[in-house]
C-alpha cells in the first residue's frame, strides 16, 4: 500500500513549508539553542505521530506554533523543576543574534523589558508574521484580546527602544566629549 | 524619519531569521528530526477525525453497546470512570463526524425567555451563520454565508443578500473580523470545544432516557466561557460561539450544572449548562450529512455607501 511514503512525503512537505518558522520560533522562545532544537524535533515528532490532525494548508502552520508553544513551555516546567533558577528564564531574552550589532542588541534589550507575554505576541506578529486571529489560534485567547496585547506590546517595545536608543546616543555623544582634546 | 517605524524596522531586522547560520540551522533540526523519526515506532492510526461520517455511524454502533454497558448507576465509583470515559469516547465521535459537516444550534435563554440564538451549518470550507433571535435592533435572520471562498452578508438596508467578497479581504480595522470569527465559529463547531469539556466534569452521573443517555455533572464556569476579552472597557468571559457569560458564569470557579445527551448511536446530540435563570444549549444535528450552502442567486455587488454595510459579525461580538 502507498499509504506509508504518502505519509511521509506530506510530512516532509509539511517540514520544507515550515520547518524554518518553527526554527526560528523556537530559537527566540526557548531557554538555549540546545533546548530550542530539542523543542524543534519534540514539535515535528509530535506532527508525526498526529499528522491526521494536522491541518491542511495555511493552518498547518498555526497548529504547530500552537504545538512548539506547548512544547517549550514543557520544557521550561521542566527546566524549573530541576533547578529554581531557571525561573528566570521567564525574564530571558531570546537566544538569537549572539553576534548582533548594536542595533541588534538595542532590540533584545528592549525586548527584553518586556513582559513574557508582551514579547511573545509582539515577536509572533513582528518576527513570525502572524496575524491577530492567529495569534489567538496559538496562544487560546480571543482575537481581540490577542488585538489588544499586540497594541499593547508595541507601544511599549516602542518606548522602550527608544529610551534605549536615546541613552545610547547620549552615552555616545559623553564619550565623544571626554574624547575632545583639552584646551592647550 | 518616523521613530516608531524605525523602532520596528529595527526589530525586524533582528529576526533570527536572518542571524547567521540559521539555514544551518534549519538544515541541522531537520537532521535530527529524521534521526529521531527512524527511532520512533509507526504511529498507529488515530480513529479520531480521520473517520468518515458513513464509517463513524458504523463504528458508533459498537461504541455505543461498549459505554451502555460499561455505565454503572450514580454515586461514584468505578462507574463513574466509565462514564467519563464513555461521554469523552462520544465526544471523540461527534468531534470526527463534525469534522465534515454538521449544524449546531445554539440557545440561551434568561428566565425562561429566549435572549439569543444562533444556528451554525457547515460542510467543509463552507459555512452558514443565522441569528434565531433579535438582536438587540430588533432584527432575526441576519446572517453570514461562506461558499466556495466567498462570503455574503445581508444589506442592513435592504435585508438583501450582498458579496462581500473572500472572508479575509474584510476588516473593519477594530474587533472581530469575519475571518476570524469564521475561524472561531469553526472551532466551536468542530468539536474541540466539546472534547475539552467532556473530560472535566465533575460528580458524573449517567441516566437513560429512553435511546438516549444524559450524562450530568457540573463544571467550573471557566472552562466553558474559556475565552476572555473586554467589552465596553469591562473583561468579560465568553461562551462557545462567541456570547458574553452573564452573572455566576462570568466567575470562572463557579459551577455550573451541565448535561450531555448522547444518542444510540454515541454521537453527542445536546450539551445543556445551566446556572441561575440562565440556560446555554448547543444541539447537534445533521453531522457529517449537512449539506452545503448555496450562494444566494440575487446577491448584489458590495456598495459600501457612506456607512458601509458590514456591522459586527453575528454573535461573536453581541450580547
Amino acid at each position: 500500500m502507498s499509504a506509508e511514503p504518502e505519509r511521509r512525503r506530506r510530512f516532509d512537505r509539511l517540514y520544507a513549508s515550515y520547518g524554518p518558522d518553527i526554527v526560528a520560533y523556537c530559537s527566540w522562545r526557548a531557554g538555549s539553542p540546545s533546548d530550542a532544537q530539542d523543542a524543534v524535533a519534540d514539535v515535528f515528532l509530535t506532527a508525526w505521530r498526529r499528522l491526521d490532525a494536522v491541518p491542511e494548508g495555511a493552518e498547518a502552520r498555526v497548529w504547530l506554533y500552537a504545538t512548539a508553544r506547548r512544547v517549550v513551555a514543557n520544557q521550561r516546567r521542566s527546566r524549573r523543576r530541576r533547578a529554581a533558577l531557571q525561573d528566570r528564564l521567564e525574564l530571558e531574552a531570546p537566544t538569537v543574534s549572539l553576534d548582533a550589532d548594536r542595533e541588534h542588541e538595542l532590540v533584545h534589550e528592549a525586548l527584553r523589558r518586556l513582559g513574557q507575554r508582551d514579547r511573545e505576541v509582539l515577536l509572533l506578529s513582528e518576527w513570525e508574521g502572524l496575524s491577530p486571529a492567529q495569534i489567538a489560534a496559538v496562544l487560546g485567547c480571543l482575537t481581540v484580546t490577542a488585538r489588544g496585547r499586540l497594541h499593547r506590546a508595541r507601544r511599549r517595545f516602542r518606548t522602550a527602544f527608544e529610551q534605549l536608543v536615546a541613552h545610547d546616543q547620549r552615552r555616545n555623544d559623553e564619550r565623544r566629549f571626554r574624547e575632545l582634546p583639552g584646551p592647550s | 524619519m518616523n521613530a516608531a517605524s524605525e523602532s520596528f524596522r529595527a526589530l525586524r531586522r533582528a529576526n533570527p531569521r536572518g542571524a547567521a547560520g540559521f539555514a544551518e540551522a534549519v538544515e541541522s533540526a531537520g537532521g535530527a528530526i529524521a534521526g529521531r523519526l527512524a527511532e520512533t515506532p509507526r504511529p498507529t492510526r488515530s480513529r479520531s477525525r480521520v473517520l468518515p461520517a458513513a464509517l463513524v455511524a458504523a463504528v458508533a454502533g459498537t461504541a455505543a453497546i461498549v459505554a451502555f454497558s460499561t455505565i454503572s448507576s450514580p454515586g461514584g465509583g468505578p462507574g463513574v470512570v466509565d462514564a467519563q470515559a464513555a461521554v469523552r469516547k462520544a465526544a471523540t465521535l461527534t468531534a470526527a463526524s463534525a469534522e465534515r459537516s454538521g449544524t449546531a444550534v445554539v440557545r440561551i435563554t434568561h428566565d425562561g425567555r429566549l435572549w439569543a440564538g444562533t444556528t451554525v451549518r457547515w460542510n467543509g470550507k463552507d459555512l452558514s451563520v443565522a441569528r434565531d433571535a433579535p438582536d438587540r435592533a430588533g432584527k432575526a435572520g441576519s446572517g453570514l454565508l461562506v461558499v466556495a471562498g466567498l462570503m455574503y452578508g445581508r444589506d442592513p438596508r435592504t435585508g438583501g443578500w450582498v458579496v462581500l467578497g473572500p472572508p479575509e479581504s474584510v476588516d473593519p480595522d477594530s474587533g472581530t473580523t469575519p475571518d476570524e470569527y469564521l475561524a472561531a465559529a469553526r472551532e466551536d463547531v468542530g468539536g474541540a470545544t466539546l472534547l475539552r469539556l467532556t473530560g472535566r466534569i465533575q460528580g458524573l452521573t449517567a441516566v437513560r432516557d429512553g435511546g438516549s443517555t444524559v450524562y450530568r455533572g457540573t463544571i467550573a464556569a471557566g472552562q466553558i466561557a474559556r475565552e476572555t476579552g473586554f467589552k465596553e472597557g469591562e473583561a468579560i468571559r465568553v461562551l462557545p460561539f462567541g456570547y458574553v457569560a452573564h452573572d455566576e458564569a462570568a466567575d470562572p470557579s463557579s459551577p455550573l450544572d451541565v448535561a450531555i445527551t448522547v444518542g444510540a448511536d454515541d454521537v453527542v446530540r445536546k450539551l445543556a449548562v445551566t446556572w441561575g435563570t440562565w440556560s446555554y444549549t448547543v444541539t447537534y444535528d445533521g453531522l457529517g450529512a449537512t449539506p452545503a450552502p448555496t450562494a444566494p442567486a440575487d446577491a448584489k455587488p458590495l456598495d459600501r455607501g457612506p456607512a458601509g454595510v458590514w456591522g459586527a459579525p453575528p454573535g461573536r461580538s453581541a450580547d
